[in-house]
């Protein structure tokens, strides 16, 4: 019996790994509405996207994935690009870091796309960038992250600190006081992140009366809140991500403290004034290009457009506009220079491509190979209501240039910053 | 002075009752059946799940942290009765065994209900001593955690159950020849062990987010205090759970949460090199040697 | 010397040779993105056999085997940052290896020596593990670097110089011919071990540690240099990878990399490193299409065939096949008067 139920057992698996392998290898993803198919004998433009579809990451990645599927959908609807269709091809990298890197070999080297977009945790990104770059593959990174990237292939046109620091700690300091504490997720992006807080702050004239950085398995805050209490902070800035860490909202509303939360990735990124009950999320200023409740007829047209296809879509977040616009963005500039050849698109690209849609007018700045972007101060009050602050307007990303001397269109030294 | 001293004995409340919750079910059933439950995590993300549900359909707290303890030990149970009654003896096959199970709940409940579900706020609000402000949930969680240690210590010593248990616990196949049922003794410890992690999950759910993956955050610690406890739940829970408390409380408020995680796991390492068979290991040889 | 041969003709042997014979036609028959592809599952067999040493043979259940192999990563791309001359890069391979086995002791020392067995190494190990890798994620600063190497935090350390023997970096089928290579060698030293006096000491060791040290074996000091060694094969593996990727990270050193090994060792077959190679090959190979299709089931069907394995096929589903396929085809051939060796005619071992 031993004997014939392991047999069985061989059966089954190895049916799975035939069904598995079933899938041809070049496979759309599962729902989405991209057409393949060519026209006229045309081949498709194949364009390779890197998300989480499952793992800590999904709840981002399903968004950007659905973002990019609609914004090739109305490409392909409007007639495709250089008159051929678009196809997608996109793996769940499954909130891995080697799966990307697995993932993004396969695109590059067996599917041959044209172009890579996604990515959403730094590591994520800085694990496949040298791949790119060695292969010599375009990559957009659509996602906020903690900036300095200098990479001839990579272009990133998501949220970096100069869009979303700098104007924060600006009117935070100048409305609430200048005493700041910040607590930030230990890693990578809290680091830089709060080095940039640091920056911002000296520059308008504010003091720094506490940091604080936090391991990503910590859920229980009680030291830590207890930590702020005593330095009396005017301003708290929250670098927290993660869902472990995401707790600390929570216990932090229920702590009864005045102070506001100045932050640069919640609510816009991750819906959580949705997803919590209020008052976690109260007191809220986040800056962003971008959020589902942007109340400019652009925005509110594309998240129409957006609920049309995916009527139960939770929350349409920043980076599922920072990954339409990538991708719309790629499609200008390959009009613009008549092919897919990469150097030439990133010739277009590196010449001040715009494209305006729901997060207001968006340039590439060819220096830095980063996005010239609106940036408002959205605000969550104790209903999670929310409201916007202020607008600052095509805020340009420089400091590589500035401080760093960087200037793509020249050389480029292929690495990250730091300040 | 008074709200210093208050407020190292608050912080230090709230490391301990965490980790005694976290524990208890996971200290159980390792001291009967010398099994760690890998899928710990998961029955506590289950318990949280159920209870945020239930609590959400306006059933009041106290029956909706019931029903999720009460839930998750019906799981328990089954989970006994499918895999590990076969694997009882088996200690390293049963660490494989319920790893798969957990990689099933934490997917088969993202594929369920999506990346996270809306949860609760901490009731009951905040008192304040001094200038600080003090949640009395988790004043309320401290004394839960102290009457889990009442409960269990009753349950071990003055019950016919608990008799036993530490009968099985010290010999099964004496035990056996007594006329115990050693196979339900194992399957009402899994259960039980089962329930205490849902208690725990319905416990803290309102302090955090609901996500499948919430799990993770107890087990870590969880295995930690139970390896510093050592084989016998009682002792060893209360033992590593004051320690472990005291040195993660005091390490996080001297310099920072970062170096509270790693103390408790250097800690740990040490313990394990010091007193193999952890604090309980030590605490019964005294035990024996008073008796001579 | 007849009998000898007929002893030697199993399944286990004839499915290794054909594994074997099948790496070796693999470049000629594929593209060059597969073989790199394959490359990389040969450096997670490394890994995988790492485990099977100390688990299979010893006894020994580690959950480090994913930090030795994130201390050799580490090791090697450190050294490569500080001294930029791509042609010390095996030196530095050394180096991480080297690093692999003196953690490895050091941990084995504290643990063996001091009487920890069974469960509590799991523990000690995860913890350790553990350790690592919060350690390593918060890394993020630029004061966390060791002389030009920024240590990079949770981002990890990229574009890290790959193997390179003297002017030839070892790069696509010349990587995966190397990697074959120390497969191969580390497969075989095992099968020989298996036959030898250490290969019997730690059978013993394995089954029964109280009566092996009766026998006068010092269990601790066996346990210390078995440990150390499987630290070093898995930091192997690190280096390997970091070359093949230019890149490591610290959820190299996670815990759901140090359960990998684990899961392969455990469904393969721990106790026959033929059954762990067929096995982890075949998984990988599984989990990558489950990936690649977008399936959100992948995490789920491996769960299930874990704990189906585990429940149904304790021995590991390759190990138990070549047995049962040794007892068939000995009943076979037994009407021939012709018998053959193998596992299933000897005495079987529980």
């Amino acid at each position: 019996m031993r004997k014939l139920s392991s047999l069985l057992l061989v059966a089954v698996m190895i049916s799975i790994l035939v069904t598995g392998c079933g899938k041809p290898a070049p496979s759309s993803s599962s729902s989405g509405p991209a057409e393949s198919g060519s026209i006229a004998g045309q081949d498709p433009i194949k364009i390779g996207m890197l998300e989480d579809l499952s793992g800590d990451f999904s709840l981002c990645g399903t968004y950007k994935t659905h973002a990019m599927e609609l914004a090739i959908k109305e490409i392909n609807e409007s007639g495709g690009l250089l008159g051929r269709k678009l196809e997608l091809v996109a793996p769940d990298c499954q909130s891995d870091n080697q799966r990307y890197q697995e993932m993004a070999r396969k695109l590059i080297l067996e599917d041959k796309v044209e172009v890579i977009m996604g990515g959403f945790s730094s590591a994520s990104r800085e694990a496949i960038r040298p791949i790119m770059e060695e292969n010599k593959m375009l990559y957009f990174y659509n996602n906020q992250y903690e900036g300095g990237v200098a990479s001839h292939y990579t272009f990133c046109t998501g949220a970096i600190p100069e869009h979303q620091v700098m104007p924060l700690m600006e009117y935070m300091i100048q409305n609430f006081g200048p005493r700041v504490y910040t607590i930030a997720a230990d890693y990578n992006f809290g680091q830089l992140t709060a080095e940039w807080v640091k920056k911002a702050t000296e520059q308008y004239g504010g003091e720094i009366v506490g940091e604080e950085f936090l391991p990503l398995s910590v859920s229980q805050f009680s030291s830590s809140i207890d930590k702020i209490q005593k330095a009396k902070p005017d301003v708290l800035v929250v670098l927290l991500t993660g869902v472990t860490q995401s707790s600390f909202y929570g216990q932090w509303a229920t702590a009864g403290m005045n102070v506001p939360i100045a932050t640069t990735i919640n609510i816009a990124q991750g819906y959580e004034h949705l997803r919590f009950d209020p008052p976690a999320c109260s007191n809220m200023y986040v800056t962003a290009q971008f959020v589902e409740e942007l109340d400019t007829p652009a925005a509110v047209d594309f998240v129409k457009r957006f609920h049309e296809l995916y009527p139960d879509e939770p929350y349409v977040g920043m980076e599922a506009a920072a990954q339409y616009t990538g991708m719309m963005l790629y499609a200008e500039a390959v009009k613009k220079a008549g092919t897919t050849e990469t150097e030439a698109v990133i010739k277009a690209l590196e010449s001040g491509i715009s494209y305006d849609g729901p997060a207001g007018k968006v340039t590439i700045y060819g220096p830095t190979h980063h996005a010239i972007m609106d940036i408002w101060i959205v605000y969550s009050d104790e209903e999670h209501n929310i409201s916007f602050k202020k607008k600052y307007d095509q805020i340009i990303p420089d400091w590589l240039e500035k401080e760093k001397g960087v200037d793509l269109t020249v050389n480029s030294p292929n690495t990250q910053f730091t300040p | 002075m008074f709200n210093s001293i208050f407020n190292y004995f608050y912080q230090f409340l709230d490391s301990f009752s965490f980790l005694i919750i976290a524990v208890s079910g996971l200290a159980i059933i390792f001291g009967m059946m010398g099994i760690i439950n890998l899928a710990h995590g998961e029955f506590i993300m289950l318990g949280a799940y159920i209870f945020t549900i239930l609590a959400k359909a306006s059933v009041p707290l106290v029956f909706a942290i019931a029903l999720g303890t009460v839930f998750v030990g019906i799981f328990g149970y089954i989970v006994d009765k499918l895999v590990v009654s076969r694997l009882y003896g088996r200690a390293l096959d049963s660490v494989v065994a319920t790893w798969g199970i957990s990689l099933l709940l934490r997917q088969g409940i993202l594929i369920l209900l999506g990346p996270s579900i809306p949860g609760l706020t901490t009731p009951m609000g905040t008192f304040a001593v001094g200038s600080s402000t003090y949640s009395i949930y988790r004043i309320v969680l401290a004394a839960v955690a102290i009457a889990l240690l009442a409960g269990v210590y009753w349950l071990f010593m003055h019950t016919t159950f608990g008799l036993h248990s530490r009968a099985t616990m010290q010999s099964s196949t004496i035990a056996q020849s007594l006329g115990i049922n050693t196979g339900r003794m194992y399957s009402m410890t899994f259960m039980l062990g089962s329930a205490l992690a849902g208690l725990c999950g319905a416990l803290y759910a309102p302090t955090m987010t609901i996500t499948p993956t919430m799990g993770q955050a107890f087990q870590n610690d969880s295995f930690v205090t139970v390896i510093v406890g050592g084989a016998n739940p009682l002792i060893g829970m209360t033992a590593s759970g004051t320690v472990l408390g005291v040195i993660q409380s005091a390490l996080s408020m001297l310099f920072g949460t970062f170096f509270g995680k790693i103390g408790l796991l250097v800690v740990a390492i040490i313990v394990i090199r010091v007193l193999p068979q952890g604090f309980s290991g030590m605490i019964e040889k005294h035990m024996v040697k008073g008796k001579r | 010397m007849k009998n000898k041969i007929k002893c030697a003709v199993t399944t286990e042997n004839i499915s290794a040779i054909a594994v074997f014979v099948f790496f070796l036609l693999y470049p000629m028959l594929h593209s060059a993105y597969k073989v790199l592809n394959m490359a990389n599952f040969l450096i997670t067999v490394i890994l995988a056999l790492s485990l099977a040493l100390i688990w299979g043979y010893t006894g020994i259940f580690s959950y480090a085997q994913a930090a030795f192999y994130g201390i050799g990563g580490y090791t090697y791309a450190i050294f490569c940052k500080n001294f930029a001359n791509p042609s010390l890069t095996p030196i530095f391979l050394i180096a991480g290896v080297l690093a692999g086995f003196l953690v490895a002791l050091v941990l084995g020392y504290f643990m063996f020596y001091g009487g920890v067995n069974d469960v509590f190494v799991a523990l000690v190990t995860m913890c350790f593990t553990l350790v690592l890798e919060t350690f390593l994620a918060q890394t993020a600063g630029p004061e966390w670097a060791i002389g030009k190497a920024q240590l990079g935090g949770f981002n990890g350390i990229n574009a890290v110089t790959p193997l390179t023997f003297g002017a030839f970096p070892v790069k696509g089928e010349a990587l995966y011919a190397l990697v074959l290579l120390l497969v191969l060698a580390i497969y075989l030293a095992l099968r020989i071990m298996e036959k030898r006096n250490l290969g019997y000491c730690l059978l013993s060791i394995r089954e029964n540690r109280a009566r092996s040290e009766m026998f006068g074996y010092n269990t601790a000091k066996i346990q210390m240099v078995i440990f150390a060694v499987s630290g070093a094969i898995a930091a192997l593996a690190g280096v390997l990878y970091t070359s093949w990727g230019g890149y490591i990270v610290p959820s190299a050193v996670g815990m759901t990399q140090a359960t990998m090994p684990v899961v392969l060792v455990a469904a393969g077959g721990r106790k026959n490193p033929t059954a762990v190679v067929i096995f982890t090959l075949f998984y990988l190979v599984l989990s990558q299409n489950l990936a690649a299709s977008g399936s959100q089931y992948s995490l789920v069907i491996l769960g299930l065939i874990l704990l189906l394995v585990v429940l149904f096929v304790p021995k590991g589903i390759i190990h138990s096949l070549f047995e049962i396929i040794d007892e068939k085809a000995a009943v076979l051939l037994k009407n021939g008067s012709i018998r053959t060796g193998g596992k299933a005619n000897e005495q079987k071992n529980p």
